[in-house]
């Protein structure tokens, strides 16, 4: 083989440079990732979780739930939003000719003229109106001072767009690494027979409701496939005191097939309170720089 | 083929070697070809392998683009709206100026004074004749540029070129502006060099 070392070379610069790129270069990038601030607070993100939480990450991981469910929200865009939110004194048609003549004026907004004429061609005067969305800011930040200075009050947003973000509950911004900061190992998950988890503890804060739905999805999501994790749970005879764990099922008003028999309570294990604990510290309610958005508690 | 074949036939029994022949050009071709779209491709997609770019977003600048603004980084957007579409025409949107139109903003002395008093002149009356700037000399003459701006947008692009491309000097507030609007009065006249020498900074 005379081309041998060639090939070698080859060889060796291909890998190499494969190596540089998808294990050397991310590692650098993100493997020395910490907690980062979150915006226009200060607040830092992600959150520790407390060592309940922490141990129910390995009871996730034990019982296969990312077999079923992904932690992972995805967004296909944003949009910077202008909404009016209050006329002052103005008549909505009044308006409606000023918010022209301001876009036939003001040179920086002359190019979105056609996009928020668009949008509030038909409009009664019905509050809130969202008056412009696009990517771009300076038409948000400028036409909100010229209206603000005429007294009419509007509201500037940031939102991210997506199939995920438009499914209510499920997060209101992309999942980027630094989510998964103290998941060990992360449950990213790549099949959705069940819903999207990145942000059930803000869906479903409530450690009883967890736990209730652990024992028996059924009682709650009458169609849900979901399997029941029974052994996370004890029946036992409810002894002299009973145990301030037991499921505080609602059903028990109404006996039915989930009801434990007379003299008996569902106690969760450890592992089961674990698992719930874990479940309600998943969030994805806090803007970052890599993902903004507008909180709605923000707005005023 | 026929000749690759008796060359093979009647050379039967040596041991085949492997021989240089150029590459066709058709592969360089191609292969040039897909660097090129690759390279494309990464340039639109790739965020610059920055670490806070993820899809959708395909740059930081465009990131910038959809952070919620308030306070100082909404001044800042909004002073440099103004600038893009009054200042920057002529001194050019980096603030680097233009040869016979205007003098660069980044690095000017005139810019990054310790007050605004000077510097908020400039484009409220206008400036004529001779100055120097930045240790080249310059005989323009600018007009009122400003004078049709509000205080708030006058602040906040003067705020935006004195924090702007390496330059470091402290935000504008509008009272200041107003001040100085109202020191000039009704009918601006430009002032020369020397007159703004002979003012407080």
């Amino acid at each position: 083989m005379k081309t041998g070392f060639c090939v070698f070379l080859a060889a060796f610069v291909a890998l190499g440079a494969s190596w540089f790129g998808f294990v050397y270069g991310p590692l650098k990038q993100l493997g020395v990732a910490t907690e980062t601030k979150v915006l226009q607070s200060d607040d830092k993100w992600p959150v520790q979780r407390t060592g309940d939480a922490t141990l129910g990450l390995q009871v996730y991981r034990a019982n296969g739930c990312a077999a079923c469910h992904t932690e992972q929200i995805r967004q296909t865009g944003a949009a910077n939003e202008l909404s009016l939110m209050n006329l002052g004194v103005h008549q909505a048609t009044d308006l409606k000719d000023f918010i022209a003549s301001l876009l036939g004026t003001v040179p920086e907004l002359m190019n979105f003229s056609n996009a928020v004429a668009g949008n509030l061609a038909g409009w009664k005067g019905e509050l809130p109106k969202l008056i412009y969305s696009g990517a771009d800011d300076t038409v948000v930040l400028l036409l909100g001072d010229k209206l603000k200075a005429v007294g009419v009050k509007t509201e500037a947003r940031v939102v991210a767009t997506g199939a995920d973000i438009a499914r209510m509950g499920w997060g209101v911004r992309q999942s980027v690494a630094v989510d998964y900061l103290y998941d060990s190992p992360v449950q990213l998950g790549n099949l959705r027979a069940g819903p999207d988890l990145a942000n059930i503890g803000v869906r479903s804060p409530d450690l009883n409701w967890q736990l209730q739905h652990l024992y028996a999805p059924k009682s709650i999501t009458p169609n849900s496939t979901m399997p029941a994790f029974r052994y996370l749970f004890t029946v036992k005879k409810i002894g002299a005191i009973p145990s301030p764990d037991a499921l505080k099922l609602p059903l028990t008003q109404q006996p039915n097939e989930f009801t434990p028999p007379p003299g008996y309570e569902i106690v969760p294990t450890a592992e089961a309170k674990q698992l719930a604990a874990y479940l309600v510290s998943l969030k994805n309610n806090a803007p970052l720089y890599e993902a903004p958005f507008t909180p709605i508690t923000a707005a005023k | 083929m026929s000749d690759e074949k008796k060359s093979c036939c009647s050379n039967e029994t040596g041991e085949p070697t492997a021989t240089r022949s150029a590459a066709p050009m058709w592969i360089v071709v191609v292969t040039l070809a897909l660097l090129f779209t690759g390279g494309l491709f990464l340039d639109s997609h790739g965020g610059w392998f920055d670490k806070n770019v993820y899809a959708p977003y395909q740059s930081s600048a465009q990131l910038e683009a959809f952070q919620p603004k308030s306070g100082a980084a909404a001044a800042m957007a909004r002073g440099k709206s103004v600038y893009e579409g009054v200042c920057g025409i002529c001194h050019n949107s980096d603030g680097t100026g233009k040869p016979g139109q205007a003098p660069a903003l980044a690095g000017s002395e005139w810019v990054t004074a310790k007050g605004i008093n000077r510097l908020a002149h400039i484009p409220l009356a206008g400036v004529t004749g001779a100055i120097q700037v930045g240790g080249k000399d310059w005989n323009l003459n600018m007009a009122a540029m400003g004078a049709a701006l509000s205080d708030e947008d006058m602040a906040a692009v003067l705020t935006y070129i004195r924090t702007s491309w390496g330059n470091k000097a402290e935000a504008v507030n509008a009272d200041d502006v107003k001040k100085v609007r109202t020191e000039i009065g009704k009918s601006p006249q430009p002032y020369s060099s020397t007159q703004l020498k002979a003012m407080p900074e």
